[in-house]
C-alpha cells in the first residue's frame, strides 16, 4: 500500500488562468504519471472516470467538504461562511434525507416536464428581446434563462431577477476559493438574503398563500409548522437560487461554443426536438462546470493507495467525460455516440447528493437549445472570450457571437 | 435470504440471493448484475434502476408510489410492471421474484 507522499502524484495548477483555459491538456499529462490521482493547492484531484464512478457514490466514505472550503477562505463567522457550512448538502445524514425528501417532489422528471411550457414561454420572451440584435454576448443572454426558471419554480417574480443577478454571479465564483473576493461574496450573499426575506414575508401576507402549490408555498408551510427553522428556510431558497444560476447557464454557453463548429448538429436542433435531448446529454459529457468537493470520513484504500481520514479530495466530474480510456474519440462532440451504462456521464454527481435539479436542468437545456437554434441562425464567433476559474463553477466568460435572426420554426413536439 | 432472478434485455439470466430488508436495486448492484445503473444510490432521484416485474409477481411487488411514478417519467416507457428497483424492499413475499432489465436506463 502506498501513501500519498510515497506516490507523489502530479501537481496541477488548478488556480491558474492557463488551467481554466484548457484543463484537458494538464490532465492528459497528469495521466501519464498517474492514472487517476493528482494533487493541487486545494486538495487531491480524482479525475479518472472509472475511479469517480467507483468512489463518488460511496456516501458513507466521502462527506461533503464545504466546511473545509470555508476554512480555506477564512470565512468562518461571516454570512457566506455560515451559509456554506449549514446549507442543505452539509447537513447531517438524517436531517439531509428528511429535508430533501420534503421537497423532492418539486424536482422530479414529472414536475420538470410540467414546467416545460413555462420554460418555453420564458426562452421565447428572451429570444424576442435578444434575437433581433444579431450580435450578442451569448453568455449574458443565457444568464437570464435558468435563473428565471428557478425563480418561477420557487414562486418568486422574475422581475426580481436583475436585482440579484450580479450578486448570484459573485456567489457563483465563491468556490473558486479566491480569498480576496470574500468581502464581495459576503455583500452579495446579504443582497440575495434580503430578497429572499422579502419574498417569504410577501408570501406570508399573500391571501393566495397555500393555494399556489409552488416551492415557496411548500417551504413556508413546513417552516410555519416548525419542521424547518426560519434560518433554514431562508438558506434553502438562497441555495436554490445559487445552484440554479450559473450551472445550466455555463453548460448552455459552452454547448453553443461547441456547436459553432458543428453547424449540422446545430441546424438539426432547430427542427428535431427529441434530438436536442441527445445533444444535451452529449453536452454534459463534453463539458460540465463542477468539481465535487469531499472529505474522507475514514481511511480509504483504493487501488492500493491510502487516502487518510480527513483528506480533502475533489472529484473532477467536469472533465471525466473526456477520459480516453472510456470514451472513443473523447474530444469529438457526437450526440449520436452510443452510451453504455459504463459510459454514462457523471455531470450531476452520484449518490445521495446527486444534483437535485438534474431533471429541471435537462428540461431547460433541451427547451432552450431547440428555440435558440431556430431564432439564432448560422451563429459564428464574433470576438474574444475568457474563462471562469476552474475550481468552483467553471466555464466560458463571455461568448460574443453574430448570427442571422429568424422567426421560430413550426415544429412537432413530442 | 430471498432469491431474485434478473433477466437482461439480451436474455442473460442472473439468479442472486438478496438480503431481507435490502432493496431489489442493491441485490442487483451488490451482485454486479449489469444494466442497473442506480446513479443516486437508492434515493428515488435518478430513475436509472428501472426493472419490469414479471406479470405473476406484480401483485406481490406492489404499485409504484407517487414519488416513484414521478421519477419514472424520466423516460416515456409504457411497459407494464415497470418499477424502480431501489423502491422495492426485499421481503419474504418476494422470494422467487423475477424481473427484467430494460436495454437502456437512459
Amino acid at each position: 500500500m502506498q501513501t500519498i507522499a510515497e506516490l507523489d502524484p502530479p501537481d496541477l495548477p488548478v488556480e491558474t488562468p492557463e488551467f481554466a483555459e484548457n484543463p484537458h491538456r494538464f490532465f492528459r499529462d497528469a495521466r501519464k504519471k498517474h492514472p487517476w490521482l493528482a494533487r493541487s493547492s486545494i486538495g487531491l484531484l480524482i479525475h479518472e472516470y472509472t475511479a469517480i464512478r467507483e468512489l463518488l457514490g460511496q456516501d458513507e466514505k466521502f462527506l461533503p467538504a464545504y466546511e473545509g472550503i470555508v476554512e480555506v477562505m477564512g470565512a468562518h463567522g461571516t454570512p457566506w461562511g455560515r451559509f456554506t457550512e449549514e446549507q442543505l448538502i452539509s447537513l447531517p445524514t438524517e436531517k439531509h434525507r428528511l429535508l430533501r425528501n420534503t421537497f423532492a417532489a418539486k424536482f422530479t422528471p414529472r414536475y420538470a416536464n410540467q414546467l416545460r411550457p413555462m420554460m418555453r414561454a420564458r426562452i421565447g420572451l428572451l429570444l424576442d428581446e435578444w434575437a433581433p440584435k444579431g450580435k450578442i454576448d451569448f453568455e449574458e443572454f443565457a444568464s437570464y434563462f435558468p435563473i428565471s426558471n428557478m425563480f418561477t419554480l420557487v414562486g418568486a417574480p422574475v422581475e426580481d431577477v436583475p436585482a440579484v443577478q450580479e450578486s448570484l454571479e459573485t456567489l457563483g465564483l465563491a468556490l473558486a476559493m479566491d480569498k480576496t473576493k470574500l468581502p464581495q461574496i459576503n455583500a452579495a450573499f446579504l443582497r440575495v438574503e434580503d430578497l429572499v426575506r422579502r419574498l417569504i414575508s410577501q408570501r406570508r401576507s399573500d391571501p393566495e398563500r397555500g393555494k399556489r402549490d409552488d416551492l415557496l408555498d411548500l417551504l413556508v408551510t413546513i417552516a410555519d409548522k416548525g419542521e424547518v427553522a426560519e434560518r433554514q428556510l431562508i438558506d434553502l431558497i438562497i441555495f436554490f437560487f445559487i445552484a440554479g444560476y450559473d450551472t445550466s447557464k455555463n453548460v448552455l454557453t459552452y454547448t453553443m461554443w461547441a456547436l459553432l463548429d458543428r453547424p449540422e448538429v446545430y441546424q438539426r436542433c432547430a427542427v428535431d426536438y427529441q434530438y436536442c435531448g441527445r445533444v444535451v446529454e452529449e453536452a454534459l459529457r463534453y463539458f460540465n462546470p463542477g468539481s465535487v468537493p469531499r472529505i474522507t470520513a475514514q481511511d480509504i484504500v483504493y487501488r492500493d493507495v491510502l487516502l487518510p481520514q480527513g483528506t480533502m479530495v475533489w472529484f473532477n466530474v467536469n472533465i471525466a467525460g473526456r477520459d480516453p480510456d472510456v470514451f472513443d474519440d473523447p474530444d469529438t462532440f457526437d450526440p449520436d455516440r452510443r452510451v453504455t451504462p459504463n459510459q454514462r456521464h457523471v455531470a450531476f454527481s452520484l449518490g445521495k447528493h446527486m444534483c437535485l435539479g438534474q431533471h429541471i436542468a435537462r428540461a431547460q437545456l433541451q427547451e432552450g437549445l431547440h428555440q435558440i437554434s431556430q431564432r439564432m441562425r448560422n451563429p459564428h464567433l464574433a470576438g474574444k472570450f475568457g474563462w471562469r476559474p476552474y475550481p468552483g463553477t467553471w466555464g466560458l466568460k463571455g461568448l460574443p457571437i453574430e448570427f442571422t435572426p429568424a422567426a421560430a420554426a413550426e415544429t412537432v413536439e413530442a | 435470504m430471498v432469491r431474485i432472478t434478473f433477466i437482461e434485455a439480451n436474455g442473460t439470466t442472473h439468479v442472486v440471493d438478496a438480503r431481507l430488508g435490502s432493496s431489489v436495486m442493491l441485490a442487483a448492484t451488490e451482485n454486479r448484475v449489469p444494466g442497473i445503473v442506480a446513479e443516486c444510490g437508492g434515493n428515488c432521484a435518478c430513475g436509472t434502476c428501472c426493472v419490469y416485474v414479471e406479470q405473476r409477481w406484480r401483485e406481490k411487488a406492489g404499485e409504484p408510489s407517487d414519488m416513484e411514478g414521478a421519477t419514472m417519467e424520466i423516460r416515456d416507457d409504457p411497459t407494464p410492471g415497470r418499477r424502480l428497483s431501489c423502491q422495492m424492499d426485499v421481503t419474504k413475499d418476494l422470494d422467487g421474484l423475477i424481473v427484467r432489465i430494460p436495454d437502456s436506463q437512459f
